[in-house]
């Protein structure tokens, strides 16, 4: 056993995208044989790009990756994997329509789709593991979890040393964890392999790994043995302590808004429901309000915004805005006064070959119209301008193509459509994710001045500093429902965490189920 | 006709105010890409021209020949208009030419018990029928167009058969049949409307050039169609006789540009098909727009068959067979994309008038039909493949 000398070094890796964004400044870490290692942070500390480093879909900009005692620079997936490098990604990249055994050896040369050697090689891999699967069953019948293990198997057919986790349970059931859980110590304590586990769960990060080094703002600052360490303390590794400031910032600004709150409720939720992704959730929304929900990836925090916007034809329960029942349709959601701002932005939020002024003017064509159906395409054109101006948009006009914007100009755009028509209640589902911190505070600004001119809104952020910052009252979202509500000045991020990832500690604190929503 | 096309992805504003400040970007505005399918067109009938001139044959550019493929286009001409509204959705349908044919058959089995009227209408109905049986199945079961307008392609065609029982229906009312020869085959005078449309857009072209100060491509455009126009109707002494169907299908040309280009409802059927998702979450009614765009297209395929039934007033089971092909192929020639959000319903009236040239250029110069089927495909192709390079750049930018 070489338990000593690390499998994996990095040492002072740093990496720089263009001149201008600092990825990664300078991170040490090892890695283990026959150990789990943990990797958090929140979103943007740098986890995906040292993930790219270490399975070779990136080249690191400075620092050295040593491997196996030599250091190497490897310039593509499948050197790092040749040399025994295998990446679990959180999107499980298989082929759906093929068998498992095809996936599970989709890198084998040969002639044969499936030879004697793969089933022979197969029937190891579930002795190993002690997990059975099916080896001809076709991939897209399979569960999620079950997926998982195939992309577990795959990994572990290439002959990896190193198997790099990145959040492999985030789409599970709680059974289905336990399957990966156990895989992992199997892997770790019986083969002596190394793992490096990423995930935001942290009772899962306590209960599985030996060690666990946390990344902020592209540093590890935060390191040790799993062994003495409790959730609050991870989780105060993650926010760091400048959220203290803001925090102070959000007191100070719940009780400015306390005393000059209505109490009139703009939007009302009864018993909103959407089966397989949301439990029945009841909720008010005054106007002037700005509600965060807090809750991790699949939590069923869009599910809900979604819900609301009447977009989820599978959705049961009330929506009443204004006391009126709204239909389950988008278009009487914009008729009424709602507006969506979707996560995927030029998935959903764009029309990817219309300039600026053609989105901008899309959810209210009438307004910009003669007759209600004659466009007058000065005003739509004057209404891009008008756009590029209030927001800060960074483009040369309003003629410009919107997938020629950057993401944080592009996200503006989709927020600027619905300026400019008589909006009463703003459903913004991750505004800020993926964009430079300049945009992203001047959305978190645009968003109180929206509240304060007397519109309500609803965000959704896994980045719950932000929520904490813009938001007068959280509600945090687990497994498709509402587990705690609090006031944003009688909260703090640490707090969140707990309740969005850690399954004890939300246990305890949160009121049971039923009682929550009946108030 | 070439005066203000319109597709979004047209970097230059379109009928717009605003273009003072920008600078044109001539190079894409007369590129292959936007404007292939006119140069082609054009190539094809001076070509043509020279051709029959040289070789001693008809001129291919009197007034004579020039009407007579104006006839031929039209009912091809009027489904691709339709076809391309149906494309810019993001839809496909290949069963028009069964539902053309059901409607003319429908229309010549009915006229002599029903009346003229009601036969259009009879017609017209079940037209109507097949685009909402073809949009639903798509809308609400989620089955890709495709296939879904490729089984009734088939199973509409079966309903020909089983209508005419295979056989060839007939109008032998010799009163009846005279009506749908005076409607079918009523002759406008176009002479002093077209020399007047192209004195406006040449008017037209020096007032915008007045306001913007700037040459746009529009005024190109506009100047060049207003001389074709004017031009024509002068050289044949102001009198230009077209046929209804042609007058018919110029008309709803007109009018499917209008909404595409200038109105609320264009603007949806763009981004529907621009992006559907982000269409409905801006509460567009992307359902119904789809649904829409189905019925539209069957509805022209069945006005279609109805000028069809009219002019020969008999129907074979098999006629019109095929005719989808061309319709598609007179939309892709004129640049509509296949995964919607891009398309000029001017664009595929000029494809059409292209393939049809064509046709009309071998008849007249007896190449002999041979050839024929060889060099439409290879044009269909060659222009895909133009515009596939073309816009090369913007694919990449996308995705």
């Amino acid at each position: 056993m070489t338990d000593a000398v690390p499998l994996m070094q990095l040492k002072n890796v740093r990496k720089t995208f263009g001149t201008q964004i600092v990825a990664l400044r300078g991170v040490d870490l090892n890695i283990t044989r026959g150990r789990v290692h943990g990797l958090l942070g929140a979103n943007g500390a740098g986890k995906s790009t040292l993930i790219k480093i270490l399975s070779g879909a990136y080249a690191a900009t400075g620092g050295s990756v040593i491997w196996k005692g030599s250091e190497v620079r490897w310039t593509s997936p499948k050197q790092a994997n040749d040399m025994g490098v295998a990446t679990i990604h959180q999107h499980i990249p298989l082929v759906p329509t093929l068998s498992v055994i095809e996936n599970v050896f989709m890198g084998a040369t040969g002639f044969w789709r499936v030879n004697a050697a793969m089933r022979k090689g197969f029937e190891g891999l579930c002795e190993r593991v002690g997990y059975r699967l099916d080896a001809d069953a076709i991939v897209s019948d399979l569960s999620i979890g079950a997926r998982q293990m195939v992309a577990i198997f795959q990994a572990l057919a290439t002959g990896a040393d190193l198997i790099v986790m990145d959040e492999p349970t985030a789409s599970l059931a709680a059974d289905e964890r336990e399957i990966v859980y156990a895989t992992v110590r199997k892997l770790s304590r019986g083969e002596n392999k190394a793992i490096l586990f990423v995930s935001h769960f942290l009772d899962e990060i306590i209960a599985l790994t030996d060690e666990v080094t946390v990344l902020r703002d592209g540093a590890a600052v935060f390191r040790a043995e799993t062994a003495g360490l409790d959730e609050d303390k991870i989780a105060e590794a993650i926010v760091g302590k400048e959220i203290v400031a803001l925090e102070k910032a959000t007191l100070e600004r719940s009780r400015h808004v306390a005393d000059g709150a209505t109490d009139v409720p703009v939007l009302q939720l009864r018993n909103l429901a959407s089966p397989g992704n949301l439990a029945p959730i009841t909720l008010d929304l005054r106007r002037g309000e700005v509600l965060g929900v807090a809750g991790l990836l699949g939590s069923g925090r869009s599910e809900l915004l979604h819900a609301i916007f009447g977009a989820d034809r599978f959705a049961s329960g009330e929506v009443l805005l204004n006391g009126k029942r709204l239909k389950t349709s988008t278009k009487a959601s914009v008729d009424a006064g709602l507006a969506l701002v979707p996560e995927d932005r030029f998935g959903q939020g764009l029309v990817p070959d219309f300039e600026i002024w053609r989105n901008t003017s899309l959810p209210a064509l009438e307004s910009v119209s003669r007759f209600g159906f004659l466009l007058d395409q000065k005003k739509e054109i004057a209404r891009g301008e008008e756009a590029i101006r209030r927001l800060a948009i960074k483009a040369p006009d309003s003629q410009s193509i919107v997938t020629d914007l950057s993401g944080g100009n592009a996200q503006k755009v989709t927020i600027a459509k619905w300026l400019f028509s008589d909006v009463k209640v703003f459903l913004l589902d991750e505004p800020t994710a993926g964009i430079d911190i300049g945009a992203k505070t001047e959305i978190l600004q645009l968003v109180r001045k929206l509240a304060e001119d007397g519109k309500s809104v609803i965000i959704v952020s896994s980045e719950f500093e932000e929520l904490m910052a813009a938001c007068d009252r959280i509600i945090v979202m687990r497994d498709g429902r509402k587990v705690a509500e609090k006031a944003a000045h009688e909260t703090n991020e640490h707090e969140l965490l707990l309740l969005a990832g850690g399954k004890d500690n939300s246990n305890t604190q949160m009121t049971p189920q039923g009682q929550t929503i009946g108030a | 006709m070439a005066s203000t096309d319109h597709t979004p992805k047209a970097s230059t504003p379109v009928g717009g105010l605003s273009a003072g400040k920008g600078k044109v970007d001539w190079r894409r505005a007369f590129g292959l890409r936007e404007m292939g399918v006119y140069y082609a067109l054009i190539l094809l009938v001076v070509s043509l021209a020279f051709l029959t001139a040289y070789l001693g044959k008809a001129n291919y550019l009197s007034v004579q020949n020039l009407t007579n493929v104006l006839y031929q286009t039209s009912l091809t001409a009027m489904m691709a208009a339709a076809m391309t509204v149906i494309l810019v959705t993001g839809n496909f349908d290949l069963s028009v030419a069964s539902v053309a044919a059901l409607s003319a058959a429908v229309m010549v089995g009915t006229v002599e018990s029903l009346g003229i009227l009601p036969a259009f209408g009879a017609a017209m109905g079940v037209a109507i029928l097949c685009g909402l049986l073809n949009g639903s199945i798509v809308m609400f079961l989620g089955i890709n167009a495709f296939i879904v307008t490729l089984g009734t392609l088939t199973a509409i065609r079966g309903l020909v058969q089983l209508y005419t029982d295979g056989r060839s229906l007939q109008v032998s009312d010799l009163e009846t049949v005279a009506t749908l020869k005076a409607f079918e085959g009523y002759i406008f005078d176009m002479g002093v409307p077209m020399f007047v449309a192209g004195l406006a857009m040449l008017a037209l072209a020096i007032v915008s050039f007045g306001k913007h100060l700037q040459i746009l491509p529009r005024h190109i455009g506009l100047v060049l169609g207003g001389v074709v126009l004017a031009g024509l109707s002068w050289s044949n002494g102001l009198t230009f006789p077209l046929r209804m169907p042609v007058v018919i299908t110029a008309v709803f040309v007109g009018i499917v540009w209008f909404i595409l280009s200038f109105t609320t409802v264009g603007r949806r059927v763009y981004a529907v098909g621009g992006n559907p998702e982000a269409a409905r979450l801006s509460g567009v009614n992307v359902v119904a727009y789809r649904l829409g765009a189905f019925v539209l297209c069957s509805a022209t395929a069945g006005f279609a068959g109805i000028l069809f039934g009219s002019r020969l007033r008999s129907m074979t089971p098999t006629a019109l067979s095929g005719m989808e092909l061309t319709v598609i192929a007179s939309a892709i020639l004129g640049g509509t994309s296949l995964f919607g959000g891009a398309g000029s319903v001017i664009k595929t009236v000029a494809g059409a008038l292209l393939l049809f040239s064509l046709t009309n250029g071998f008849n007249i110069l007896n190449l002999g039909a041979n050839y024929q089927g060889l060099i439409e495909g290879i044009v269909v192709v060659a222009a895909a493949a133009i515009y596939t390079v073309g816009n090369g750049k913007a694919k990449s930018k996308t995705s």
